[in-house]
């Protein structure tokens, strides 16, 4: 029937966190801008969550996030909202890494 | 007070295993509950979690969630959302915390298997934040409909389901014992967390969010995502050991659970999350397709992830593929059809609108499960009732205990596959479930099928009446027509159109 459609979902490369939307979420969409130049953005809006998407590897630093927020931030408290992501994830005190180890 | 970052006392506080004295280390994490694949506590040192957290950090995320989740409920608690909302919208909130809530507290318990068992010191620490993860879950999702139960019986099986015969909730126990509360520490990390957690959850937790957000329930979508953030950090428990095992020669172990894990939910998943994303949930409030969330949590998403890990897509991949446009139809059919014995009412979703909706997002939709619902409309529109409930019992798989189902229509494609098993007949609805089987026949085999029970005799008299006893369905809690069959009216109308022209 239509198999194409779904094998083809498969075929992508795309990493980043899945937000609740609030003012969190709002903060990673500057931060993946400031944290990634040169990099091409991908944010989908589904109103219960957010898509923020970059291809193979996406870094978020707490200090941006946190100057984006206006307040003080501990990269843990991305938790709050971070309601799923794509790819793998590394988590450290300053900066939280979503990546792909192979590209498709 | 100057306070050390986490990642400079991190890898020491988590260095928790040491070389027992006085017991052998078989003693201290017994092989068939700690599944240690051979392996020496050392070689599962290296486990290395990668979303870290610590008790204090997690104690103060853990309030901000609840303060938002429970304060949304306060402020929205008077806009009597629930006794506005759609009859479907109603089912799709009965349907999920009576499927889902008390298994959050058998999650609980297989974390804590984790938490005891693991020779990894790290996913020790994570399935301890994990079980308190999974008892917020059970409390929440029992808590927040309970201020519903004096409007409607059918929400008290928020609480009752897992404690009835009904039938989905044995096929639901079914799964969720096989993955959860009977398997060893490593494999409840890679079933349950890494397989069922980072991939299916989603489709429940964030797909149907989406729709909620969409129908204006935004207590249901505020909560369910929010649960959600708990799981994306402990279903990252998995991943890790999945690594280990791959580095230690024992990929094929690891795949042969990630594929059992990943068909058994998916069948699940077809049954509970299928008909409600497009059938239940109102048209104009329908975010995406059934399908298509799956395409994009687990096929985008959990597959694409899967297989960065290492591991490959599932042997039986393409299979999966094609039944996401066809299984969870003929799931609807057959729940609406047998719906006096579901604690919900189902929603037929089939006015031509939502047809029309249903033929674009699957091809072909009309020319095979709208024949079936051709019957049914004639039926109902006649006020031929009787008709539109079935008299006999469906053949039900040994594994999934769903029904057998195959694509009505020219390419009927219904087949059985059996299995002769120490003088036992068991019946399949696909290559899949018999294979699970075929896996660890002895986990499965004294397990009766609600039909082997009705065979053998248990449920007394052979009737409804006899069923629904048995399925501890009261009367009041009876599934019917979410809309009283209000949808007919239109096929009645048109009907009286074409007979007047």
């Amino acid at each position: 029937m239509i198999l194409g459609s779904s094998a083809q979902a498969y075929h992508n490369n795309m990493v980043g966190p899945i937000m609740r939307a609030g003012d969190l979420a709002t903060a990673v969409i500057e931060a993946a801008k400031l944290d990634n130049p040169g990099r091409e953005l991908f944010v989908e809006d589904k109103r219960a969550y957010i898509r923020i998407h970059m291809e193979q590897e996406m870094v978020l630093r707490r200090q941006t996030i946190e100057e984006e927020l206006g307040r003080p931030f501990k990269m843990n408290d991305l938790e709050v909202d971070l309601s799923s992501f794509a790819g793998q994830i590394e988590s450290r005190d300053n900066e939280i890494r979503f990546y792909f180890v192979k590209r498709i | 007070m100057a306070l050390l970052n986490r990642m400079d006392w991190y890898d020491l506080a988590r260095t928790t295993n040491w070389t027992p004295t006085y017991v052998t280390e078989d003693e201290l994490f017994p092989p068939q509950l700690s599944g240690g694949f051979g392996l020496p506590q050392g070689a599962w040192e290296k486990y290395d979690e990668p979303y870290k957290q610590t008790y204090p950090e997690y104690v103060k995320v853990q309030r901000e969630k609840d303060a938002g989740a429970y304060s949304v409920k306060a402020a929205l608690e008077r806009s009597r959302i629930f006794e506005n909302s759609d009859p479907g919208w109603k089912s799709v909130m009965k349907a999920h915390y009576g499927a889902i809530a008390r298994g959050e507290y058998a999650a609980a318990s297989a974390e804590a298997r984790m938490m005891r068992f693991s020779k990894a010191p790290g996913m020790r620490n994570m399935a301890t934040l994990g079980c308190m993860d999974e008892i917020r879950h059970g409390q929440m999702q029992l808590y927040f409909p309970h201020e519903h139960v004096a409007k409607d019986r059918q929400m008290d099986w928020a609480f009752k389901a897992y404690d009835t015969n009904e039938w989905a909730m044995i096929a639901a126990r079914h799964f969720f014992d096989d993955i959860m509360l009977t398997r060893d520490a490593i494999s409840v990390s890679i079933m349950l967390t890494f397989s069922f957690e980072t991939g299916f959850t989603n489709m429940q937790f964030l797909g149907l969010a989406a729709d909620a957000a969409e129908a204006g329930d935004h207590t249901f979508a505020n909560l369910i995502s929010s649960i959600q953030t708990d799981e994306s950090r402990h279903a990252q428990i998995g991943g890790p050991a999945l690594k280990v095992l791959i580095e230690n020669g024992h990929k094929a172990e690891a795949q042969k659970r990630v594929d059992i894990a990943v068909w058994r939910a998916w069948k699940l998943f077809s049954v509970l999350t299928g008909p409600i994303m497009d059938y239940y949930t109102p048209l104009e409030h329908r975010k995406q397709s059934f399908k298509e969330f799956m395409e994009e949590w687990i096929v985008a998403q959990f597959e694409r992830a899967l297989t960065d890990m290492g591991l490959d897509l599932p042997w039986y991949w393409e299979q999966f593929l094609a039944d996401l446009n066809e299984t969870h139809h003929g799931m609807h059919l057959g729940s609406y059809y047998w719906r006096p014995t579901v604690w919900w009412n189902p929603a037929a979703g089939v006015t031509p609108e939502e047809r029309d909706w249903l033929e674009k997002k699957y091809p072909g939709w009309n020319e095979t499960w709208g024949q079936c619902w051709d019957v049914i409309i004639e039926n109902v529109v006649d006020g031929n009732m009787a008709l539109t409930y079935p008299e006999t019992l469906p053949y039900v798989c040994n594994m999934c205990q769903l029904p057998i189902l195959g694509t009505p229509g020219s390419k009927w494609n219904v087949k059985d596959y059996p299995l002769d098993y120490n003088g036992r007949l068991y019946h399949f609805g696909s290559e899949v479930d018999r294979w699970v089987f075929q896996q660890e026949p002895e986990r499965y085999a004294g397990h009766l099928s609600i039909v082997d029970r009705f065979l053998a005799g248990m449920i007394q008299p052979m009737d409804l009446g006899g069923a629904l006893h048995y399925m501890n369905i009261a009367p009041g809690e009876c599934g019917d027509d979410a809309h009283d069959y209000a949808w007919a009216d239109v096929y009645r109308a048109m009907r009286a159109t074409k007979k007047a022209g």
